[in-house]
Order: structure tokens, then C-alpha cells, then sequence
């Protein structure tokens, strides 16, 4: 209850504290994962990418990632899907995820700072491929 | 560290390694130094990228572009060309055949690049249950602004001049509603956001209260401070569980943040929010019936007016818009009527969220400025239709719209534009529909919808659509009369004048429109009997059966070759096409692209079996024949021995006829024998089949050519009681440019023919042939078989657009032909009256024209050379309808014959016509088909009866398990000889199976004429 | 406000417990404006469906003739006055899922369990119902059993994943 907005001043105050929340966290040394949960991408199964990816990142002793749930990005096709923003602030959206997809992505692009081309967003996207 | 622009990813997997990547890598710093890319471009070495064949390759990232094959000398161009100059480097270019290969970043792809984010700002960006992470995108700032800084009529004005729209459907102007409700006289007043989003096929405002709920939130805040109200509700579908959820949340932690309440930010504002769930009734989307609901009862409909501005919920004035309405207000307040005003069009601001799904590549929510083209919302953002179909047409509007047919890909998407093709903007929802699926089952499909939902209050909508539904029902199970689409249209009519509500005023929207658009469909249904998309139970045994022109009995014989039974197979072949052996070699197979088979695997190889069946075949077998004298009797003549005039022979003379075939050339066969070349179909194929209906008792006379020895009406004077005209489209187009009256310049017709019955034709050393249809490749591989140097292909569209069939294409391909798209000729150079080369400009495409693709258009200054000393133009055919009339009045329909689709008669009753000469250059199988119903037409002509027995549907029988799994065999692919083998003579180009490979592909036949007695 | 539980009703606990869960709703709402359809709404998370004795409770606690009560029960499709299997599987027929198949998928279902659209396996396992597009037109055909989305659904794999539901079943009997 201590963040009970009383004026137009407190919500500034609060949007300049979130702001640099948000800045920190995409900050030198971080990556952010936003996994895109909207009703497709649960029933395409986004919500085990999103522990598998918690999972993951325990498993490899990686603390420096935030990992948020986010809605629809509109691509339902290729769901389920999440974003990737490394840190360097480019974003990488990695889609039609599985747990073999996951895991090497962790691996490869998280820890070894290799992006995985084939598995991203891709502009000519093959049905059921 | 900087923020790179471009990524170069180079592999620096095992076999690029090898192959030096590393070393492209090393050779790029230095031209990145020179040109001071260092910062922009970063190298980054990643894992292997797959295609190590062709290593090293790289991908630049975000172009999604790549490279292969990679040198270090190649480093400094690619910085140069394509880093600096932002030129892809055409040379280097890896094209994967149709993978995802392509990367991007998101605002790179065309998905998103076409876009236009304002509804959906925040979807898929922020966390819907952290209000944190809205207020850090400037959320609930709007809600500030008005709440300190402006007046309600204020916030209005803004609205109205935003020029924002109602996005539930009618379009109805926001800010005008928010005035009338304002200045509506009452103590209490209600806001409500409509989420009862019911349009099948429309989920955008789903989206939005599961991604952004607190901007529905902050928008009804500031709606309600503009009416001045306190209290809302937003009512939520039932079927949306996460959606409720979210919002739910996201109104808790909005009261804790005192962002809705009491004294909202101490201005003395109060508001408070209520999420009522909807219990799954369609009608309540209407704004009365939705009230109705809220206030407890049966979503019954109530009239207008009274509007709800004045007498809306619990009988105060209420405020109602639906989910993306409101979405769009806060970012209205913050940045401006103008700004909002800038998207769109003169009468319709602003963007729409459209619901893109059926068959479409990208299925998902798209938000584009309004008045974007269908075409482009279809193709540039969606990524067109999938598995190589066909664009039908595009649902608009759910059980309220209608669809648009491919015509009209080019509409501004926007209110006007498409109430005035019969469709509406509605919720959004865009369902893309390709060639499979049947436009009057769709309109049943809605009509089932709405009689479902009708609450019954008022007998029009209850009843009217009931008697609707009736006779669309006869139609799809094959009972359809003449004067149904008459009835349907003036009921459609009558419910639209009278029905209560929206709901029923606009239920037989979807029905009117496909009569509109697709009214040939409906006669098919009513008149032939026949779904032409595969849909419609009653009329289709199984869809590959279906899709054959000819109708064979498709499931029969592959089941019957699955069991060893090939003399069998082949009869029950013959039964419906005598032409099995030509058409296993010629035979397009529609029925493969219907087969379900796919929707599993791949589709059953059912040309290849066909191929593998007639190859048993030793001595050929006669068909069933039914001998009558009298129908003997009766003299019929067909001009033409192609493959609708010898069908039409061929099934008379099954049914005791005795007919006469004229042919103009010195041997039978048509287009088959001087049209296709050997190393597709063989002669003696075609020898060994024209013989078999010569045994059948028809007589075949060659050399007699119409309008030259013999005419119509000398026909008749012979006593010929009934003709059938098939005599094709033997002449091929010109080109219609200056300087093609040269030698060396011909058609791809005369070429065929020239070498195909003649057997000599000259061949140039460099050949261009002209146009992109299979008469083009036939041509373009015979000159290659003739010692043509090279042959080049110019074709003014792109390779996805040739008509020819991509089999062929890629065969040539192997064979060395070259294609160049988006080029077309200009002039026709020659010198000392013999060509010399081609005058060529580049084309574009533009807009789509009505056959739904994209009209090429010339490029400005483009133009070139390309040499040639032979050119073959390919670019249509047409029938001399003057040899063939001769003082007969018989119609036209275009450039060909009229004809009753259903028994091949033609304007004159004792002359009837099929095959090309009546539906233009087709496929061989359609003229099979069409000979066939000819013959049945001249025999009901003749003899009043319609009936043939072969058309009879045979039982058959084959074992079949319904309960079994289907067999796990992928397809099998058809043999060719080697290039090399084959690339200088005529020898059949593709080689049969082995008994195995085709026992085990005819196994993998789900069998979809299976029906259940039980 | 939204119904906390939509899954079948507990076998074990009495009906007279349920009642009295009931009565603690109808208090809280009976003050609010336009509460019949929201009662309903938990009432039918609480039984599992509309049992008589529940509609006439709601129709006293809220002072609305059973009538009334009945009147909008039967005019909305997701109340149900019969119990339901333990699995409620709802078949899209929205347009895009009929577009993509839905129609093929559901004629497999009902083939599949043998039974037809409202009506419950004779094992009380699974119930069918038709719905009107869960917006996840994406990934059509879909289907749902009871609040999950399955997506893509093919016709030819309805049978393994009706199988997953009924093994679920067989698991937890054997835990119980």
C-alpha cells in the first residue's frame, strides 16, 4: 500500500523508478528473456519454454537474466516463441521453441554468445515445417 | 559497447572452418576500418548454420541475407556493395528452396515491418501483470494529462477530431457517441467496454486484455471522466478464461495503486471497474443485448432507439465501445488528433487490428493503417497462401460480412470500399480461404451459425434464415433446383429489411456475397451436381475423385494395385478415361493436390502408380460395350482426334454409337501426338491407345480438314444428326510488338508442330522463347533437344507466377534452360531480315489485377538487348472461330465456343463441343472429361436418355481396415534417366517403379471413399 | 467475480455442503446489481452443472420467480442443467477452424468416443460440446478439453490424444 498513487507527481515519480528498473535490467551485462504468453502461445505450449527456460538458466548457474512473461506478439503461427534481448540491446525472437530448441539456445547463444540463426522469427516461414 | 546496425554472422562450424571462414572474417576488419564500419558492423562467429556444403556462408543480420561460398577476396565487396552501399551482393546469395532460411530482426520482417503499432504498442512487449511496466511506458500518463489538464469537452474534441472510429463493426465516429452520451440529461451514467468479441476468426481484443489490460482500463477512466461517470463494466466472453484473468489482475492492482477508486491522483475524480463474464451467447456482441446481459438476464436484443447514449444500461446513458476502441485512446490523449488523423484515410483514421487466419503463412494479429490494400495485408504481411494453393477469396467480417474474391485484392481496406463489395470492416476478423474451400458450404457454414445463435425473439432472423439454411442445405446434398439462388437472394433481401437487430439485418450478408462473387459455384452444385472445391459430403466420394476431370475412380485403382489386381485397375481406369496410358505420363494430378494423404505426410504419388499400372498392361483390354442397333443407326461426326474428340468417340461407341472422327492432320491425336514431345509421352502410347478405340468400332479419317474439306452444314446435309466440334486451339498468339514479321521469329505452336509431325524444324543457336505457360517449356526443351546452344525463357512476372507446372520447370531446369523473370520483350530486333536479338525492359510488380496476382509494370529506362537468332513466342493460343461457323450462328463465349458446361451442347442443338475449343488451352484430362460429357449429352439428344452406365458408382472388393493406422512409407519420388542421358534426344524422360515401391504406395491411400455402414 | 473452479464437482463432498457453499455466494451478491448471471457462473464451477436444487436456491436467495432463473439458464450455452463427463472437450467451429478442418477433427471425435455433440460418454469420461472460436485462430483446427487449448489438431491423432485423458484417468484411480 506504500505505493499508493496520490498525484499526478507520484506516478511520475513511480514511471521514472520503472524506467530505470527496466534500463538496469537490459543493462551492460544482462540479457532479458520475454516469453510471449497470450491464449495461442499457451496452447502452442508456451508455458513449459517458460520453465524449462527458468530451469535452464539455474542449471547453468546463470543469474544475470531476467526472464518476464509478456502477451501476444501477433505471430501466433509460430508460437510458442520468446524474445531474446542481449547486451547490446538486440533483440533476437526465437520461435516454434521445443525443449531441444530451448536448451540449446541457453547454451549456445546465452553462454557462448552464439545467436541460432535457424531457430529464429523467419520472414519466409514455412507451414509445418 | 556499441549498438551494432548490422550482424554478420559467420559459421565457424567444423566444415566452414575448414573450408576458411575464419580467414573471410580476417580479410573483413580491414575494408570495415577503411570505411569506417567498425562500430556499425559486427562480426560475430557462430555455430554451424547447416548448409556446409556450399561453406563458407554467413548471414547478415537483420537483411536475413546469405552468403555462401564465401572467399576472403569476397570480404572487401561485401562490405562495400552490401555494408555501405546497402546492396546485396547477387552473386553470393545462398537460396535455399523455400526454408525458413531467411532471418530478421523483427521490426525487419516483413511481418512486422508493414505494420503500424498503436493498439497493440504494448502487447507482446510489456508484462500484463506487472502495472509497473505499463507506467514505465508512459501508462496511465494520458489519465494524468486529462484528469489535470483538461476539460471533458476537451478530451472529446480531441476524440472527434482523432476521427477514431467504432471498432466493433459499424464504424459509427467515437467522439460523437462520447458527445451525445455527455449531453445526455441523467444523474448516473455507465461506461462500458464490449469484449464479447464473437466474430469467429476475430481474437484482437483477446489480445489486448491478455497482453495491455490496463490500457482498456486507463481508456475507460478517461472515457468515463468525459461523460462523467463513475462506474464501468467490461464484459468478457466466456471462452476467454486468460483473458478475464489478466484483466482481473490488472484492475486489483490498479485499485491499490489508486489509479482507479476514489480521489483518483487527488484530483477528486472517482471510478471504479467490473468484469462480468459473458456465458456463451453470440447475440449479446450487440450493444442492447450485451446490456441486457450485464443487467442479469436473457441477452435478448432490445430496438433502437432508444440508443444507449440516452437509455442504455439499467435504463441510464450509457457509453459503449468495444475493446480496441478504447485501446487506441490513451495514445490519442498523449500524442494528438493529429497525429492519429495522419494514419488512414480521408474518412477513416487511424489503424485497424486485423485477425489473420485460415490459410495464410502468417496467422496472427497484423495492425496496418487503414486503407492498406487487401493484397498487401494478405501477401506482404501475412506471407500469402501456404503449400502452393490458390487465393479464393477473404472472409471479412464474420457472420455480418462477406467475402471478397480475388478480383478485388486491390480494395482499400476500409469501411467504405468494403460495404461497397458486400462485405464490412466488422471486428477484424480476416479469414483467408484458398481453392479448397467451397464458397456455398461457407455460406452454410454461416447461416448454421446464425440460425444457432438467433435468440428468437423476431420471426425473420429466426425463421428467414431457417428457410435460408434449408436450401442451402439441398444444394450441398446434391438436390438443389433451378430458382434456388433466386429464392435465397430475395429472402436474404427480405430479412435484411426486417429483421430487430444488427445480428439479424446482417445474417444473410455472407449468403448474398458468395452468390455475388461465386455464383458459377452455386451453379455447379445445382446444376452439375459437382463441388468443384471437394467440400460438400454428398457430392464428393473421395476429393482426388472429385478433382479428376474425368472423375476416375481414383481410390478403386489404387487399391486395386495395392492388392496385385492391375488388369483390374486398369479397367476400372478406362471406365472413365480411356487415355490411362497417356494421361500416366501427361496427367497433370489435380487429385494429388486434393489428396488428404498430405495432411499427414505428402500426398499418395497417384500419377506414379498410374505410371506403374499401365506398364503391366500387355495386351490391351476393350471396355464394356452395350451394342444397340439403333443407336448405331444414328450418324455422329466429331471433328478433332485429340483427347476430347476420341473420348467422345470413344464412350458413344461404348454405348452402341458408330462415329465418324474428321481429323486435319495426317495422323490422330492432337495435341497429344504434335503438341507434347516424345520425351514425355512416347508415340507409340499414344499409337497403342488411339488403336484401342479404332477396335471399338470408331472409324477415324484423316487428312479432312474443317472449313477446308468439309463444313458444318455439309455435315448435316450427309445426314450427321448430331457433331461434336473439337478441334482445340491450334493457333498460337503473336506477339504484338514492332519487327516480329522476321525469320527466325515463330510460335511455340508451329515449332511443336513443325517438329512433332513434320520431324524437322530449324533450331537457332541461341533460342529465346517467350512466356511462362507449359507450351513455353514444352518448346524451350525441344529446341535443347535439338542442339540448341542455349535456350533462355523470358517471362514478365516472377517464377512463382509461370503457369507451366513446377515439375516441368525444374526438369528443364536440370536440362540447362535458362529463365529470366520480370522481363518483357519490346521489339524484336533483326538484321538482313533475320533476327538478331530481343529488345527487353525489366518489369515490377504492382498492384493486383483481377486474376489475383500482381500486375507486371514496365520499369522506366530498363532496357536491353538479349541476342538470339531464333524466338519462339508462347504466349496463348486461340481457335479460328471462322472455319468453324460457316454461316452457323453458333455463340461465343470469349475466344471460345459457348457451351452447356454440363452436356457440351452448344448455341446450335445438334452441335456440341469440348476439350480446348470450348474452355480454352486446359489440361488433357479436362478434355477427356469434357468429351465424355458430350457424348453423354448427344446420346440424351438423340435418344432422350441422359444416363450412362458408366457413370454408375462401382463397389469394389478391396480389404480396408478403418480402425488401422495409416502405413508410415513417405512417398515415393518419380525416376528420371540422368541429365546427361537424356539432355540431346527424345527418350522418355521419366522411368516406372518397381512392383514394391508401388504396392507400398498405393498402401499409404487413406481410402476417403470409405463410408461406414454401419 | 469469475468463477474460481469450472472443473466437475468432487464426488465426495455432499450435496448439502455445495448447497451451503452456494448460500455464502448468493449473500455476498445479492446486493449487486444484475448478480443472477454471475451466481449462476460459480454456481455451475461449484456442481460441476445446474442441479434443480441449486437453480432453486439461486431463485429465492435472489428473489427471481424459478422461472426467470430457468429463462436465462436455457438461454445461454454454457450452462448446463445435466452433469457433464469428467472431461468437457469443446470442439472450434469458428471460421477459421472449419476452414482448416474443424468439422473433419469433430466427426473423429464423435467417432472416436461414440458419441455426439451434448452428449457424455456412457463411462462419464468425456462430454462434447461445440464453441464459437476460442481466438487462438492461429493455430486452427483447436480444440479444448476442459480449460487446455490443443492446437493443430489433426483428425488422425484424435484417438492419442483423447488417450492422454483417459490414462490421466486410469493414473490417478490407481494413486486413489
Amino acid at each position: 500500500m506504500e505505493k499508493k498513487i496520490k498525484s499526478v507527481k507520484d506516478l511520475n515519480a513511480l514511471r521514472d523508478q520503472a524506467k530505470s528498473d527496466i534500463e538496469l535490467r537490459t543493462g551492460e551485462k544482462d540479457m532479458r528473456i520475454v516469453v510471449h504468453m497470450g491464449t495461442c502461445g499457451i496452447a502452442a505450449g508456451a508455458r513449459d519454454i517458460l520453465t524449462q527456460v527458468i530451469e535452464e538458466l539455474r542449471l547453468a548457474g546463470v543469474e544475470s537474466v531476467t526472464v518476464r512473461l509478456s502477451g501476444c506478439m501477433g505471430l501466433c503461427d509460430q508460437e510458442p516463441m520468446f524474445t531474446l534481448t542481449d547486451a547490446s540491446g538486440t533483440e533476437f525472437c526465437y520461435a516454434r521453441l521445443d525443449r531441444s530448441k530451448v536448451h540449446e539456445i541457453v547454451t549456445r547463444h546465452m553462454l557462448e554468445n552464439q545467436p541460432l540463426v535457424e531457430y529464429m522469427v523467419s520472414s519466409q516461414s514455412s507451414k509445418e515445417a | 559497447m556499441e549498438n551494432a546496425r548490422t550482424h554478420f554472422l559467420l559459421c565457424a562450424g567444423a566444415g566452414c572452418v575448414a573450408s576458411g571462414s575464419l580467414e573471410v572474417g580476417a580479410a573483413m576488419q580491414d575494408p570495415l576500418r577503411k570505411h569506417g564500419l567498425t562500430g556499425e558492423v559486427r562480426i560475430i562467429e557462430t555455430g554451424c548454420l547447416g548448409p556446409c556444403a556450399v561453406g563458407p556462408v554467413a548471414v547478415v543480420y537483420p537483411d536475413g541475407v546469405f552468403y555462401q561460398n564465401l572467399k576472403p577476396e569476397d570480404a572487401a565487396v561485401i562490405v562495400e556493395e552490401h555494408f555501405l552501399k546497402g546492396r546485396v551482393v547477387e552473386r553470393l546469395v545462398h537460396r535455399a528452396p523455400a526454408t525458413a532460411q531467411g532471418v530478421a530482426r523483427l521490426q525487419d520482417i516483413s511481418f512486422f515491418r508493414e505494420q503500424e503499432k498503436i493498439v497493440l504498442r504494448n502487447c507482446g512487449i510489456i508484462d500484463p501483470l506487472r502495472i509497473d511496466e505499463y507506467i514505465a511506458r508512459d501508462g496511465y500518463q494520458a489519465l494524468a494529462k486529462v484528469l489535470t489538464g483538461m476539460t471533458p469537452e476537451q478530451v472529446i474534441d480531441v476524440v472527434e477530431k482523432s476521427g477514431l472510429r467504432g471498432r466493433g463493426g459499424a464504424g459509427f465516429p467515437t467522439g460523437r457517441k462520447w458527445r451525445v452520451t455527455r449531453q445526455s440529461k441523467g444523474d448516473v451514467k455507465y461506461v462500458i467496454c464490449n469484449g464479447d468479441e464473437g466474430d469467429p476468426g476475430a481474437f484482437m481484443d483477446r489480445s489486448v486484455l491478455e497482453g495491455d489490460p490496463h490500457s482498456i482500463i486507463e481508456a475507460m477512466a478517461i472515457a468515463a471522466y468525459a461523460i462523467g461517470s463513475s462506474q464501468g463494466y467490461v464484459y468478457v466472453r466466456a471462452e476467454y478464461p486468460l483473458a478475464v484473468e489478466r484483466l482481473g489482475k490488472a484492475l486489483d492492482q490498479a485499485r491499490q495503486y489508486g489509479l482507479i477508486g476514489k480521489n483518483i491522483m487527488g484530483t477528486g475524480f472517482d471510478f471504479d471497474l467490473e468484469i462480468r463474464m459473458g456465458s456463451g451467447a453470440f447475440v449479446c456482441g450487440e450493444e442492447t443485448a450485451l446490456m441486457t446481459s450485464i443487467e442479469g438476464n436473457r441477452g435478448e436484443p432490445r430496438p433502437r432507439p432508444p440508443f444507449p447514449a440516452q437509455k442504455g444500461l439499467w435504463g441510464k446513458p450509457s457509453l459503449l465501445n468495444n475493446v480496441e476502441t478504447y485501446a487506441n485512446i490513451p495514445a490519442i490523449i498523449m500524442k494528438g488528433a493529429e497525429w492519429y488523423a495522419s494514419f488512414g484515410t480521408e474518412k477513416s483514421k487511424g489503424t485497424k487490428v486485423f485477425a489473420l487466419a485460415g490459410t495464410v503463412n502468417n496467422t496472427g494479429l497484423v495492425e496496418v493503417p487503414i486503407g492498406s490494400s487487401l493484397g498487401r495485408i494478405i501477401y506482404e504481411v501475412g506471407g500469402g497462401i501456404p503449400g502452393g494453393k490458390k487465393f479464393k477469396a477473404a472472409q471479412m467480417g464474420g457472420p455480418s460480412g462477406g467475402c471478397i474474391p480475388k478480383e478485388h485484392l486491390n480494395v482499400p481496406v476500409d469501411y467504405e470500399s468494403l460495404t461497397d463489395l458486400g462485405a464490412i470492416m466488422g471486428s477484424g476478423g480476416l479469414i483467408v480461404m484458398d481453392e479448397d474451400t467451397c464458397m456455398v458450404d461457407m455460406a452454410r457454414y454461416f447461416l448454421d451459425f446464425i440460425q444457432d445463435e438467433s435468440c428468437g425473439k423476431c420471426p425473420p432472423c429466426r425463421v428467414g434464415t431457417k428457410r435460408m439454411l434449408e436450401i442451402v442445405n439441398r444444394i450441398c446434398e446434391g438436390n438443389g433446383q433451378e430458382g434456388d439462388v433466386e429464392k435465397l437472394i430475395d429472402l436474404g433481401n427480405k430479412i435484411k429489411d426486417t429483421a430487430l437487430c444488427g445480428l439479424g439485418q446482417t445474417g444473410p450478408n455472407p449468403v448474398l456475397s458468395t452468390i455475388r462473387h461465386f455464383r458459377d459455384e452455386y451453379n455447379a452444385h445445382i446444376r452439375e451436381k459437382h463441388c468443384p472445391a471437394g467440400v460438400c459430403e454428398s457430392l464428393v466420394r473421395a476429393p482426388c475423385q472429385n478433382a479428376c476431370p474425368a472423375g476416375v475412380d481414383v481410390p478403386g485403382y489404387v487399391a486395386l494395385i495395392s492388392e496385385g489386381r492391375y488388369a483390374e485397375a486398369l479397367k476400372l481406369h478406362r471406365n472413365r478415361n480411356p487415355f490411362a496410358s497417356v494421361c500416366a505420363r501427361v496427367c497433370f494430378h489435380p487429385c494429388e493436390s486434393k489428396c488428404r494423404r498430405s495432411t499427414v505426410d505428402e500426398s499418395v504419388s497417384i500419377r506414379g502408380l498410374k505410371r506403374f499400372m499401365v506398364e503391366q498392361e500387355v495386351t490391351v483390354q476393350l471396355p464394356e460395350i452395350r451394342e444397340s442397333e439403333r443407336n448405331a443407326r444414328h450418324k455422329v461426326a466429331i471433328i478433332g482426334a485429340g483427347p476430347a474428340g476420341l473420348s467422345c468417340a470413344y464412350f458413344l461407341a461404348r454405348l452402341g454409337y458408330r462415329p465418324k472422327v474428321f481429323e486435319a492432320e495426317s495422323q490422330p491425336g492432337g495435341m497429344l501426338r504434335w503438341g507434347i514431345p516424345a520425351y514425355r509421352l512416347p508415340r507409340d502410347v499414344i499409337t497403342r491407345e488411339v488403336r484401342m478405340i479404332e477396335h471399338l468400332g470408331v472409324d477415324i479419317e484423316t487428312g479432312m480438314k474443317l472449313g477446308r474439306d468439309f463444313t458444318l452444314k455439309s455435315l448435316k446435309a450427309d445426314g450427321y444428326k448430331a457433331v461434336f466440334v473439337g478441334v482445340g486451339t491450334p493457333r498460337g498468339l503473336d506477339l504484338g510488338i514492332p519487327g516480329e514479321k522476321v525469320e527466325g521469329v515463330s510460335d511455340a505452336m508451329r515449332f511443336l508442330h513443325d517438329h512433332n509431325l513434320n520431324g524437322s524444324v530449324s533450331v537457332g543457336k541461341e533460342v529465346v522463347v517467350i512466356g511462362g505457360g507449359n507450351a513455353a517449356v514444352d518448346a524451350a526443351r525441344t529446341a535443347l533437344r535439338l542442339g540448341a546452344g542455349a535456350v533462355t525463357i523470358l517471362y514478365r512476372r516472377t517464377r512463382a507466377e509461370m503457369p507451366a507446372y513446377e515439375e516441368e520447370i525444374e526438369e528443364a531446369e536440370r536440362e540447362g534452360l535458362r529463365i529470366r523473370t520480370l522481363v518483357a520483350p519490346v521489339e524484336i530486333l533483326s538484321s538482313n531480315g533475320h533476327v538478331v536479338g530481343v529488345k527487353c525492359c525489366r518489369m515490377k510488380l504492382g498492384d493486383y489485377d483481377r486474376s489475383g496476382r500482381r500486375r507486371p509494370e514496365r520499369c522506366e529506362d530498363s532496357d536491353f538487348v538479349v541476342n538470339a537468332d531464333q524466338v519462339i513466342a508462347a504466349i496463348g493460343q486461340a481457335l479460328d472461330g471462322k472455319e468453324i461457323c460457316d454461316g452457323i450462328s453458333l455463340k461465343f463465349a470469349g475466344n471460345v465456343l459457348h457451351m452447356n458446361p454440363v452436356t457440351g451442347q452448344t448455341s446450335v442443338e445438334w452441335v456440341f463441343a469440348g476439350g480446348d475449343a470450348a474452355t480454352g488451352p486446359a489440361t488433357v484430362t479436362s478434355a477427356i472429361g469434357g468429351g465424355e460429357k458430350a457424348a453423354v449429352g448427344i446420346h440424351e439428344f438423340l435418344e432422350g436418355e441422359g444416363e450412362a452406365f458408366w457413370r454408375k458408382e462401382q463397389t469394389i472388393d478391396t480389404f480396408f481396415d478403418p480402425e488401422a493406422d495409416p502405413v508410415q512409407y513417405p512417398r515415393a519420388k518419380a525416376q528420371m534417366i540422368p541429365v546427361a542421358k537424356r539432355r540431346s534426344n527424345f527418350l522418355e524422360v521419366e522411368t516406372p517403379w518397381r512392383q514394391n515401391v508401388a504396392q507400398r504406395e498405393a498402401k499409404r491411400c487413406l481410402r476417403c471413399d470409405y463410408r461406414d455402414e454401419r | 467475480m469469475a468463477p474460481e473452479k469450472l472443473g466437475c464437482a468432487c464426488e465426495e463432498v455432499s450435496e448439502q455442503e455445495l448447497l451451503a457453499r452456494l448460500d455464502e455466494v448468493i449473500q455476498e451478491y445479492r446486493e449487486k446489481p444484475g448478480a443472477l448471471i454471475p451466481v449462476l457462473q460459480i454456481a455451475q464451477g461449484i456442481f460441476g452443472y445446474l442441479p434443480e436444487s441449486a437453480l432453486k436456491r439461486i431463485s429465492r436467495g435472489l428473489n427471481k420467480s424459478y422461472s426467470e432463473v430457468a429463462g436465462v439458464v436455457g438461454f445461454y450455452s454454457f450452462f448446463s442443467t445435466v452433469p457433464r463427463g469428467k472431461h468437457l472437450i469443446r470442439t472450434c467451429l469458428g471460421t477459421a477452424c472449419y476452414v482448416r478442418g474443424g468439422k473433419r477433427v469433430l466427426d473423429s471425435i464423435k467417432r472416436d468416443l461414440g458419441i455426439d455433440v451434448g452428449e457424455t460418454t456412457p463411462d462419464k469420461m468425456f462430454s462434447l460440446e461445440v464453441a464459437r472460436c476460442f481466438g487462438a485462430c492461429g493455430l486452427a483446427p483447436t480444440i479444448t478439453i476442459d480449460n487446455e487449448v490443443h492446437q493443430r489438431v489433426k483428425p488422425l491423432k484424435v484417438h492419442e490424444l483423447l488417450d492422454e485423458y483417459r490414462n490421466q484417468g486410469a493414473v490417478a484411480e490407481k494413486g486413489a
